[in-house]
């Protein structure tokens, strides 16, 4: 579903990204972790299509098509989700406002019909309640006052309605106490599928106990050091991220 | 001799004998101070340091006619042909809003459109509304007291020429306790070409009263309007309101301007807080070619709160300009203050706001904060905070922004789904949405957000919930 080649990024002249190879299947789930600035997240918002990062080199091929020639948008409607890690407060349009234009975009560009107030409404009160959000939160401003945990919520409330085929959950677990991050797991899971596929970038291996992944990468310096399944976030968890710095200073 | 002036002047000696209340000696002394003022003063220069970013050359060099026009304009409103300025009126309307209302077209009280919950000027639910002219005639007793004691004593050229006139406007009298249960809403049509009017409006809520007023400006195209293709009439309205907000009243006040881009106007509006008392002010202006508010609020009594939002959207090469003056003369007293603006292509803005703490106004809590969206680079916005601050014990804040859309917000939105024009237009709507949200009237909220979504997205969104 989605294919990595030699990734090179940089932002603002300076290499971020250094290489990076990635495949990923659909049915499966990825981890990407790595210590801070290892380029987790630039990983992240450059295959939502973010600006101001400048691809110097490599592809990114979904489903077929070169990801990094399409607007945010059509990436977007073509089912790339991102959850963001710091998700942006917009006072003035309530969530439901933007929910509804967001999932009928998206609709129109695959060509179904629009969904009514009606219509919607009942989906979007059916995902309320899967991630145990009360109702009131569809009108107020979008993630306006909201704490970090309620804005983790209304990100994968987002992933839920939108039902995304490749869904990039950036730190998602961040600033998350163990109910909100139980319930933030219940909704990803929810999304698996053998017709999905999920890339969840983490610098804790908690969220991995609740969101088990297929295979684990680590990140460092802008490259995938090592890959394996579950037990290498176990590894990580035991050992911390020092041994992947030294043993990248010994083998410069 | 001054050539701006002096039409004005020769205008005013015509139709002095013709005014309201000629009997009435307190009320002539300050028309005889009001016309000295004018005299003296003449109108504002950008020299004037209040007057900085504003020139009225585009007013003071057109010939307006005055009272003539709206004399015209009421044998007009009466004649058979009204028939198109009912139809505009009624296409004007506040959907659902069910209020006191009274309706002056070209500075002339119109019955035909005014309505009250019982007789004009016969108190109901504790609240009395009249036209300032039959109040002059009948009970000028009523507003003696208050008249024309909330505006400033140095006013400018304006102001003085209205205090001149005095001729004709809305008196809203509230008992002690009244609390009506509709808003009083007070109507300026301009529709003769090239008509002036000085509307004159005194607002008095005694003490516990709670109100909410409305005042709006709005245009209809005079006698051409029949012909459908005519461009909008050019008018002037110079207009000033005293608000005399009594011991712990609640006023909620609205100033909206949606007058053609043909439109001038000056508009005073001050107020004076007693003790304990709450005054809220939003001024939305849309309309007008070149719009200058003044608004003065004198915090007069000891923990008095004061709110003064305010929103525009300009484009074109509309210019409109808010000065404010906030005066903490009690201690305890707290204000805020934010002004919110979007502005395209040519259009201009000026915010100047003024905050004084007198000496003694200990615990002064104020804030004031200014955004503005620029989405035109040849669009110009001149932001000015004034802190004038004599006591030492107060809490004073300003800010202001001058932006383009937020980015992140863009890639936010795009990144579930939307595109960047509509992405666009919902940040637009979004930044005037938190101003829209504090008006307290629903009707007219959603008269003034279906407004706002039809400027600022061309109709693209006005369909959705």
């Amino acid at each position: 579903m989605l294919t990595i080649k030699n990734l090179h990024v940089s932002v603002d002249g300076k290499p971020i990204l250094n290489g990076i190879d990635l495949n990923i299947n659909a049915g499966e789930v990825h981890a990407i972790m790595g210590p801070n600035g290892s380029g987790k997240s630039t990983l992240a918002n450059v295959l939502a299509g973010r600006e101001h990062y400048q691809v110097t080199a490599g592809s990114v091929a979904y489903k077929g098509l070169d990801l990094l020639d399409m607007e945010p948008e059509i990436r977007a409607r073509e089912g790339v989700f991102l959850a963001f890690q710091y998700p942006v407060e917009i006072p003035g349009v309530t969530n439901l406002y933007l929910l509804k234009a967001s999932v009928n975009a998206i609709r129109k560009h695959n060509h179904v019909d629009e969904l009514n107030a009606v219509e919607f409404l009942k989906l979007i009160k059916e995902k309320v309640a899967l991630v145990e959000m009360h109702e009131d939160f569809l009108y107020r401003p979008i993630n306006e006052g909201f704490s970090g945990g309620e804005k983790k919520r209304n990100e994968i409330l987002q992933m839920l309605l939108l039902q995304p085929t490749l869904s990039i959950l950036d730190e998602t677990d961040s600033g998350l106490d163990i109910d909100a991050l139980k319930i933030v797991a219940k909704g990803v899971n929810t999304v698996r599928g053998d017709a999905r596929a999920m890339l969840v970038v983490t610098h804790y291996q908690r969220l991995l106990d609740y969101i088990v992944p297929d295979v684990v990468h680590v990140l460092h310096n802008g490259a995938i050091v090592r890959s394996g399944d579950k037990s290498l976030a176990l590894e990580l968890e035991r050992e911390g991220y020092g041994w992947i710095e030294a043993r990248a200073a010994a083998q410069p | 001799m001054n050539p701006t002036t002096e039409p004005y002047l020769t205008q005013y000696q015509a139709r002095a004998d013709t005014l309201p209340g000629r009997r009435v000696n307190w009320l002539q002394a300050q028309r005889r101070a009001g016309l000295a003022r004018f005299t003296q003063v003449g109108f504002p220069t950008q020299r004037d340091e209040d007057w900085r970013y504003t020139t009225v050359k585009p007013i003071t060099v057109k010939k307006f006619h005055g009272l003539n026009a709206a004399a015209e304009s009421a044998e007009f409103a009466e004649s058979a042909e009204h028939a198109d300025l009912q139809a505009a009126l009624d296409a004007m309307q506040i959907k659902g809003l069910q209020s006191h209302r009274l309706v002056f077209v070209d500075g002339v009280f119109a019955a035909q459109w005014s309505h009250s919950q019982s007789a004009l000027g016969v108190p109901s639910e504790g609240v009395t509304v009249a036209p300032l002219a039959q109040v002059l005639e009948q009970n000028p007793h009523w507003i003696e007291q208050a008249f024309g004691s909330v505006k400033p004593d140095k006013a400018h050229g304006f102001t003085a020429l209205n205090n001149a006139y005095s001729q004709d406007g809305v008196v809203v009298l509230l008992a002690e306790n009244a609390r009506p249960t509709t808003p009083v809403e007070m109507l300026f049509v301009s529709c003769a070409p090239n008509g002036c009017a000085q509307p004159r409006n005194i607002i008095i809520a005694g003490a516990a009263s709670k109100v909410q007023l409305i005042e709006r400006y709005v245009s209809v195209n005079g006698k051409p309007a029949r012909d459908k293709n005519s461009a909008a009439a050019c008018t002037f309205t110079n207009s000033s309101t005293e608000i005399v907000v009594g011991e712990t009243a609640e006023v909620d006040y609205y100033l909206v301007q949606t007058q053609s881009q043909a439109a001038y106007h000056v508009c005073g509006v001050w107020a004076r807080q007693a003790r304990g008392s709450r005054f809220s002010c939003r001024t939305i202006t849309l309309g007008g070619a070149l719009v200058r508010n003044d608004l003065g609020v004198e915090l007069a009594g000891e923990q008095a709160h004061c709110d003064m939002f305010g929103l525009y959207h300009l484009s074109g090469a509309q210019h409109v300009d808010n000065h404010t003056t906030m005066l903490h003369c009690a201690e305890n007293c707290s204000s805020r203050e934010w002004y919110k603006g979007v502005l395209e292509q040519r259009s201009r803005a000026v915010f100047h706001g003024r905050i004084k703490v007198a000496p003694g106004a200990q615990k002064t809590n104020a804030a004031q904060t200014n955004n503005n969206l620029l989405l035109s680079a040849h669009a110009e916005i001149d932001s000015k905070p004034q802190l004038e601050i004599y006591a030492d014990d107060v809490q004073c804040s300003h800010g202001a922004t001058v932006g383009q859309l937020d980015a992140d917000a863009l890639f936010y939105l795009r990144a579930r789904g939307l595109d960047e024009a509509a992405a666009g237009e919902m940040l637009r709507v979004a930044f005037v949405n938190d101003v829209l949200n504090q008006i307290a009237i629903d009707e007219l909220k959603q008269t003034l957000e279906t407004m706002l979504a039809a400027r600022l997205t061309g109709n693209r969104l006005s369909s959705h919930p």
